[in-house]
């Protein structure tokens, strides 16, 4: 059944971050509709504390820095993990990388102002490091 | 389990320690006033029984002195020795040349175990013995070793005697112990010993595996080094120092705590500002500046104009680093909505600097903020050039000054203190980083401390720029120069916590609270601060 994109838009807006990501491997369509920004966005700030700022201002320094998908996947799905002692750091060679995501695991009720704070200033401090490369190297 | 005679293969209950420490010095004691030769192989040859039966081997060795053994045929404390200084004469030490290597030990290997529960386990694994009789704060070098007889790899024609062997650890410790005898000798101007004694720690060196291994091989160089007064060339190309510092920003998460740590601080100076100056004191990279600007694009109310002064050394090849890093500033501040204006200035010092080169506007116009990270202690190695310096950053009436800084103290006037407070920092230090992944960045990173390491052991006048002071100490000059403490609030703790928690490099970083100052270490030793201050009123 090939749903109408708007109505699958819709219908994604009361997704959770699992969801929205198993979404995305349906088919092409879906996976389109579910990496939307503006989804992503719902996701992070749905369940964050308030910084201050507006909405429009938010939305246009994060989709500057890389996006609310990115945000989430890389900084705060794993601000949300319990705390436990570090996994093995072998597999990655950058201290960013991120961890993989939980299918099926419940999101958290809520991240406070110093994880939106933390994960903003990371996500900053990884589209720098990009700029590195683009330039003529370190 | 005592944590620290664990690793020289003692099984010991921290519960038993206040008693094992009492019959260690009951002995101690005993062996001091005894004069008579019968026990005179207690002294000499050290016997070592079941190591994790220590208690009943104290024990036993008490027992001896009431009851003093038969007179046996033992190895006699000779060895041969090549250099013409007795290498005996060194008090404790495990420090001479041995010929071959069945002929062992007449070394008394003595250590003192600090009562009960007062041994804090912390402090690096590595340096067991010599971290076990030094109180928490650094600053007081070690008090050389005292009591217990260490263990042996001796064989005893004592048949009724079980003798264990134990190599590495032993020669781990013997290894530390060489390298403080290596220093007490250059201190002492002893070229021929000094010399005898670095060979021998490269040799001991290579049976350590691990961080033990890296510090060891880096410090024994740096003392080789001043030996034989072949001195680093300080003039290393700044972009190669600069990319050791990236692999290490990326290894690590020391540099992070200090950019998150300082960033938080400015950001409650600016808060209300409209217009705000940075002078950043060592630009590099420009890796601190992405979160602030961040930051401030997302203030409530909106972003104030942004105003960056990066100041650098020198760069060879009419390469301009700093204009790169301001570029780059500057596009990412235009990708989020940040008015932005950058200048760099290139300075062989920090004392070069004059107030009025800087373009300064008022203070109700433009806040200012004055960041240091690791700059301010190569100051300390010229005369008024600290004190120079600390009044440019009051003509700049800054809102703000951020300073960060390693925790120790590297700058003493008695060589052997300073390297003694090097060994265990840096020992510490490669300890945290053996748990992030072997790859090149941590190849990087050892190579960039390495070069602190040389820096500090090898140098000296002003060639010696690795003069790290303490917090204690850096709070006094900065309040006797004119600055009042500014308190780093919760959110810094909190978000220090949390990028720690974060890191996947291992679980023994901890954030601490020092009065309003923040403190990262590993497990129990700080290893740098951040502080914030302002001008008094």
């Amino acid at each position: 059944m090939n749903l109408d994109e708007n109505l699958l838009y819709e219908v994604l807006k009361h997704a959770d971050a699992a969801t929205l990501g198993r979404a995305a491997c349906v088919s092409k369509q879906w996976h389109r509709t579910a990496q939307d920004e503006r989804l992503w966005e719902l996701i992070c700030t749905k369940h964050w504390a308030n910084i201050g700022c507006g909405n429009t201002q938010l939305r246009s320094v994060v989709l500057a820095l890389g996006g609310f998908r990115r945000l989430h996947s890389q900084y705060l799905w794993p601000l949300s993990k319990p705390q436990s002692s570090s996994s093995a750091s072998g597999s990655s060679s950058s201290a960013w990388a991120p961890f993989p995501p939980m299918i099926g695991a419940k999101p958290p009720a809520r991240w406070g102002k110093d994880e939106v704070h933390l994960s903003l200033s990371l996500l900053s401090i990884r589209y720098y490091e990009k700029m590195n490369f683009g330039n003529r190297g370190r | 389990m005592d944590e620290l005679l664990a690793v020289l293969g003692y099984k010991v209950r921290s519960s038993d320690m206040a008693d094992v420490a009492q019959k260690l010095e009951q002995l101690e004691m005993a062996m001091g006033t005894a004069q008579d030769d019968g026990i005179s192989h207690l002294a000499c040859d050290t016997i070592h029984y079941n190591p994790s039966d220590l208690s009943g081997w104290v024990d036993s060795m008490l027992s001896e002195f009431t009851n003093p053994p038969p007179p046996q045929s033992h190895k006699s404390a000779v060895f041969r020795d090549d250099s013409e200084y007795d290498l005996r004469a060194i008090p404790g030490v495990a420090a001479y040349p041995q010929a071959d290597e069945s002929d062992k030990d007449s070394c008394r290997k003595r250590m003192k175990t600090s009562a009960g529960g007062s041994s804090n386990s912390g402090g690096s694994s590595l340096l067991a013995p010599a971290a076990v009789s030094s109180p928490s704060s650094s600053s007081s070098p070690p008090p050389p070793i005292a009591a217990a007889a260490a263990p042996s790899s001796a064989l005893i024609a004592e048949p009724t005697r079980p003798v264990v062997l134990i190599d590495s650890q032993e020669a781990g410790v013997r290894l530390v112990h060489t390298l403080l005898a290596c220093a007490e000798a250059v201190q002492q101007d002893n070229v021929k010993l000094a010399d005898a004694l670095v060979k021998h720690t490269g040799l001991l060196a290579a049976s350590q595996t691990g961080a033990m291994r890296k510090v060891a091989t880096y410090f024994a160089e740096a003392l080789a080094r001043r030996i034989y007064k072949i001195y680093p060339q300080d003039c290393l190309d700044p972009s190669y120092s600069d990319t050791l510092e990236m692999h290490f920003y990326e290894t690590c998460p020391y540099l992070k705590f200090a950019h998150f740590t300082a960033n938080q601080a400015i950001l409650e100076a600016f808060a209300t500002a409209n217009r705000v100056h940075v002078i950043d004191f060592g630009l590099k990279q420009g890796m601190q500046w992405p979160a602030l600007m961040q930051a401030l694009a997302l203030r409530p109310g909106g972003p104030p104009a942004f105003r960056l002064t990066g100041i650098g050394p020198p760069q060879p090849n009419n390469t301009d680093n700093l204009q790169q890093v301001g570029w780059k500033l500057a596009h990412l501040a235009e990708t989020i909505g940040v008015e932005f204006e950058f200048r760099g200035f290139v300075a062989n010092s920090l004392a070069d600097l004059e107030p009025e080169m800087l373009d300064l506007r008022p203070a109700d116009v433009e806040a200012v903020a004055v960041n240091s990270v690791f700059e301010l202690h190569r100051l300390l190695g010229r005369s008024a050039g600290m004190d120079k310096v600390l009044s440019t950053i009051k003509a700049m009436k800054p809102k703000i000054v951020t300073v960060v800084e390693q925790e120790a103290n590297h700058n003493g006037p008695v060589f052997v203190d300073r390297f003694t407070e090097a060994l265990h920092y840096y020992s510490s230090l490669f300890d945290s980083l053996e748990g992030s992944t072997a790859s090149q960045d941590l190849v990087m990173s050892e190579l960039y401390l390495g070069r602190q390491i040389c820096n500090v052991v090898a140098c000296e006048g002003g060639d010696r720029v690795e003069r790290h002071e303490t917090l204690t100490q850096w709070r006094a000059r900065m309040e006797s120069a004119g600055f009042d403490p500014v308190h780093l609030g919760s959110n810094a703790y909190k978000q220090a916590s949390m990028l720690l928690a974060l890191f996947a490099g291992g679980d023994g970083y901890r954030v601490e609270e020092n009065n309003g100052a923040l403190m990262l270490g590993w497990h129990t030793r700080p290893l740098i601060a951040t502080s914030a201050w302002q001008l008094a009123r």
